[in-house]
């Protein structure tokens, strides 16, 4: 029974560090197997496909920073520049859009934004061609779990938006530039992999982000309802 | 026929019209007010000679007041005022005029209302053939329809005399009626609660609610709380300069702004670190300033009180006499489409005379196809855009400058675009993009006319695409998020407009809420509301009922311009709107208290007042 529960856990590493580049201790894994054959009722329920896929589900879900496992290069947040290249799966704790005033965006959010704060006499506004609309810029609280730091939408990122969930997981993949513990990303180099974890979507949800930014009391903002767990 | 009464709206009017019907040969007699002359002379009307008497009223000649029983202040329970009788009556100051028309008409067989052509000008209308039918049932009733006291215009109203329109008048009824139980029944209970509850600040305070006054003092407290409630943030922008001989272009980032200092020193160290600049892009295309819109009330309001600074009641108070002056034409319209019958070329040709625009308007009639108007998009059906009817050059002050402001607009608006050459130059720093434009002014056409637009030359350099040069400096520039101004008397009337409140008088509306301590003015003439003001919005806002907001009287208006036009029935749309505004009084009284609260604050502590005191109100 041991040496085989042993190879079940030593399957499931192999496969989510070659599917999908995830790392994870081995007593973290050891643990969240049994947990998942208890749940289903015995060892030998679920097969080794069944496992590996509901141990992918309870990383989505985890929060990192109890895995403790570093993936990130040591030191990157405290270095003037720095370059990587490889693939990190890390968690999302935040994300703001920086293109706009965070008064704004609040205003929206909670419905008092006033379309009558726009209206002037003047009639022929005349705007500068160039002063198209800004286009949105997120910038991401990230971790692997041990080192902190900042990614911003360097370059416009479609799979990425203000509704995902604190706690979702991404991977970042290819070549990237980290200035000053802010990491420079671009269409190529984020896959959202999904999850959350529970207390950051409350923590964290849009209207408490932006209420820190602000300096305003955190009021209790409405929290979204959870979409489909997984990728 | 033999003889006819006609009468207009005001004295000048009368006179004006009887001039140039008579030819300038009337005979003057008195009236019984000495401020409404009457003018007698020969005229050929309906085919037949007949001598006509033009007369005036002034303004309204009746007005409609709660039956002698719901009078007093303290006569009723206010509640009773949504269901009490109410009769019209002619006011003492008006007695005068009644008796002369009583007098007139008994003599005539005709009567020709000539008042202005517009919803109050039409009630006024049937005010007098009320009182002229009382005496004379029998007579026979026109009504001369025009925009503009010039001979033209007045000989086509005498040979196209028509009947006076009951739907229209219906619609000034309906809201006569509206206003006085809306605004007496509110005005009393707030007034008579908030002076016992406040009695230091408010004892012989007059507190008055007007249906269309709230919700515009509504928008002035709106704005001043959106400017309360404001939280700067700090703007982070990376700036590029770039000195040719003695201009220096100014590139602008494409990014705009960030709100993250990190985020923008970051994107500024790339920057820095390789600061060759790369034109990506050299675009050159035509563009167009484009001349104004034929000119409507509340586009004049707007543009008299921002241009000229001149208020809108003192600019409708001007127009008007410029109007019956045969100045100008009709200066109540919500129209901005010039109609195909308009003879513009000869309009135009009359500013000619002009030593100041006259050469510009020779340029209007000799441009290909002569004068050619931009077109708006709205039409009342009733009357042309304001435009100028004759030109003046001997008009002083603010007349002057208003009716200077009328003629350089219309000769702008039938005149041409102003056109320019635009350049824009993109360039790319280190993968960041930035962008500078200039502007050639090639030939500034309807500008020459119109010193109230500004549109100005910008040099740029010959950049090549291609090439590449390096900036003369690469700036990260801070600044913050600034609120939203407090209104100006122009914003607010743009306001009114976009929720559909306070068309047909919108500075009366703002006069009244000036006049309070509603709202004062400050310095640069920008609308701060005062503590009253503040408090009542608070008030009932805090009720739930968003009587300080412009939907009920929006629904209002919309449904008094369906009677105008004799889509719907003006008993159903009164019953429905008394009914309303009742159930919405009714529940104010019950939770009057929330007034009290939310003035609190601003007054000091509320009186305690006892059921029976209560019961008193
Ligand atoms: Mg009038």
């Amino acid at each position: 029974m041991a040496p085989e529960f042993q190879t079940v856990v030593h399957n499931t590493q192999t496969w989510l560090r070659s599917s999908w580049h995830i790392q994870v201790p081995f007593t973290w894994l050891e643990a969240c197997v049994e947990w998942l054959q208890e749940e289903a009722g015995g060892a030998g329920r679920l097969s080794q496909q069944q496992i590996n896929q509901q141990a992918f589900d309870q990383w989505l879900l985890a929060d990192l920073r109890d895995l403790d496992f570093p993936v990130l290069p040591e030191g990157i947040a405290q270095a003037r520049k720095i370059e990587l290249n490889g693939t990190y799966c890390v968690q999302v704790d935040s994300l703001l859009d920086i293109s706009q005033p965070a008064y704004s965006q609040l205003q929206k959010l909670r419905g008092t934004d006033c379309a009558n704060d726009e209206v002037s006499a003047v009639t022929q506004a005349t705007q500068r061609p160039w002063e198209a609309k800004p286009s949105r810029m997120l910038l991401l609280q990230v971790t692997d779990g041990v080192q902190s730091l900042e990614a911003m939408e360097y370059q416009s990122i479609p799979a990425l938006s203000t509704a995902l969930r604190p706690g979702v997981k991404l991977q970042l993949n290819g070549n990237m530039v980290c200035r000053l513990g802010m990491l420079l990303l671009g269409p190529s180099n984020v896959k959202v992999l999904g999850g959350e974890v529970e207390d950051l979507v409350v923590r964290n949800n849009q209207g408490r982000v932006m209420c820190r930014t602000l300096g305003l009391p955190e009021a209790e903002e409405e929290v979204s309802p959870a979409p489909q767990q997984g990728v | 026929i033999k003889r006819v009464l006609c009468v207009a709206e005001k004295n000048d009017a009368a006179k004006g019209i009887s001039e140039i019907m008579s030819n300038g040969r009337f005979r003057r007699r008195e009236g019984m007010s000495k401020f409404n002359k009457i003018y007698e002379f020969e005229y050929h009307l309906l085919g037949q000679n007949v001598t006509v008497a033009m007369t005036s009223v002034s303004g309204h000649l009746l007005a409609l007041e709660f039956k002698a029983p719901f009078q007093k202040w303290h006569s009723c329970n206010p509640v009773i005022l949504f269901d009490a009788e109410v009769e019209k009556y002619c006011p003492d100051n008006m007695v005068q005029i009644k008796r002369t028309l009583e007098k007139e008409v008994k003599q005539c067989q005709l009567l020709v209302i000539w008042t202005d052509c517009d919803r109050e000008g039409e009630n006024i209308g049937f005010e007098i053939i009320d009182v002229c039918k009382a005496v004379k049932s029998n007579i026979q009733v026109l009504r001369a329809k025009f925009s503009e006291i010039t001979p033209n215009s007045i000989r086509r109203a005498c040979s196209t005399l028509t009947e006076p329109d009951s739907n229209v008048s219906d619609a000034v009824d309906v809201r006569q009626e509206l206003d006085l139980r809306i605004g007496a029944s509110f005005t009393r209970f707030q007034t008579l609660r908030l002076q016992k509850i406040f009695p230091e600040s408010l004892a012989n305070q007059l507190i008055s609610y007007g249906s269309c006054q709230f919700p515009t003092l509504g928008f002035v407290v709106e704005r001043f709380k959106a400017i309360q409630s404001f939280i700067p943030e700090d703007v982070l922008q990376v700036s590029v300069l770039h000195e040719v001989e003695e201009d220096t272009v100014e590139f602008s980032w494409k990014r705009n702004r960030l709100f993250n200092h990190t985020a923008c020193l970051v994107l500024y160290q790339i920057c820095m670190e390789n600061p060759i600049a790369t034109v990506t892009s050299v675009t050159s295309k035509p563009k167009s300033k484009w001349r104004p819109l034929p000119l409507d009330t509340v586009e004049l309001e707007k543009l008299a009180s921002r241009k000229l600074k001149i208020s809108a009641k003192e600019t409708m108070k001007i127009a008007e006499k410029l109007y019956t002056q045969g100045f100008i034409s009709y200066p109540r319209t919500e129209t901005n489409i010039f109609p195909k019958t308009l003879a513009l070329g000869s309009l135009v040709e009359e500013q000619t005379q002009s030593s100041v625009w006259g050469t510009f308007a020779q340029r209007v009639l000799d441009q290909p196809g002569g004068p050619s108007p931009r077109q708006g998009k709205k039409s009342d059906q009733a009357h042309p855009p304001i435009h100028p009817t004759r030109h003046s050059s001997s008009l002083q002050g603010n007349e002057g400058r208003l009716y200077e402001f009328i003629v350089r607009h219309f000769l702008a608006c039938v005149s041409q675009d102003a056109l320019g050459q635009e350049t824009v130059v993109d360039v790319d720093i280190a993968q960041e993009k930035f962008s500078a434009s200039g502007l050639m002014i090639i030939a500034r056409n309807y500008l020459d006319v119109y010193p109230y637009d500004r549109w100005s030359t910008k040099v740029i350099p010959v950049y090549e695409q291609g090439s590449q040069f390096q900036p003369t400096a690469i700036e990260m520039v801070d600044g913050q998020t600034s609120p939203p101004q407090l209104l100006t008397e122009a914003d607010l009337i743009a306001l009114m407009e976009k929720h559909g409140i306070g068309t047909d008088a919108t500075h009366a509306h703002i006069e009244t809420i000036k006049s309070r301590m509603y709202v004062g003015l400050t310095s640069d003439q920008r609308f701060l509301p005062g503590e009253l003001g503040m408090g009542l919005v608070e008030g009932y806002n805090s009720m739930g009922y968003e009587m300080s907001k412009p939907n009920l009287r929006a629904e209002l208006e919309a449904d008094l311009k369906l009677v105008s036009e004799g889509r719907k029935d003006k008993r159903s749309v009164l019953g429905h709107h008394i009914q309303k505004y009742k159930t919405v009084f009714i529940e104010s009284v019950q939770k009057a208290k929330k007034l009290d609260e939310a003035l609190s604050p601003y007054l000091g502590a509320a009186q305690e007042i006892t059921e029976e005191q209560q019961q008193d109100m």
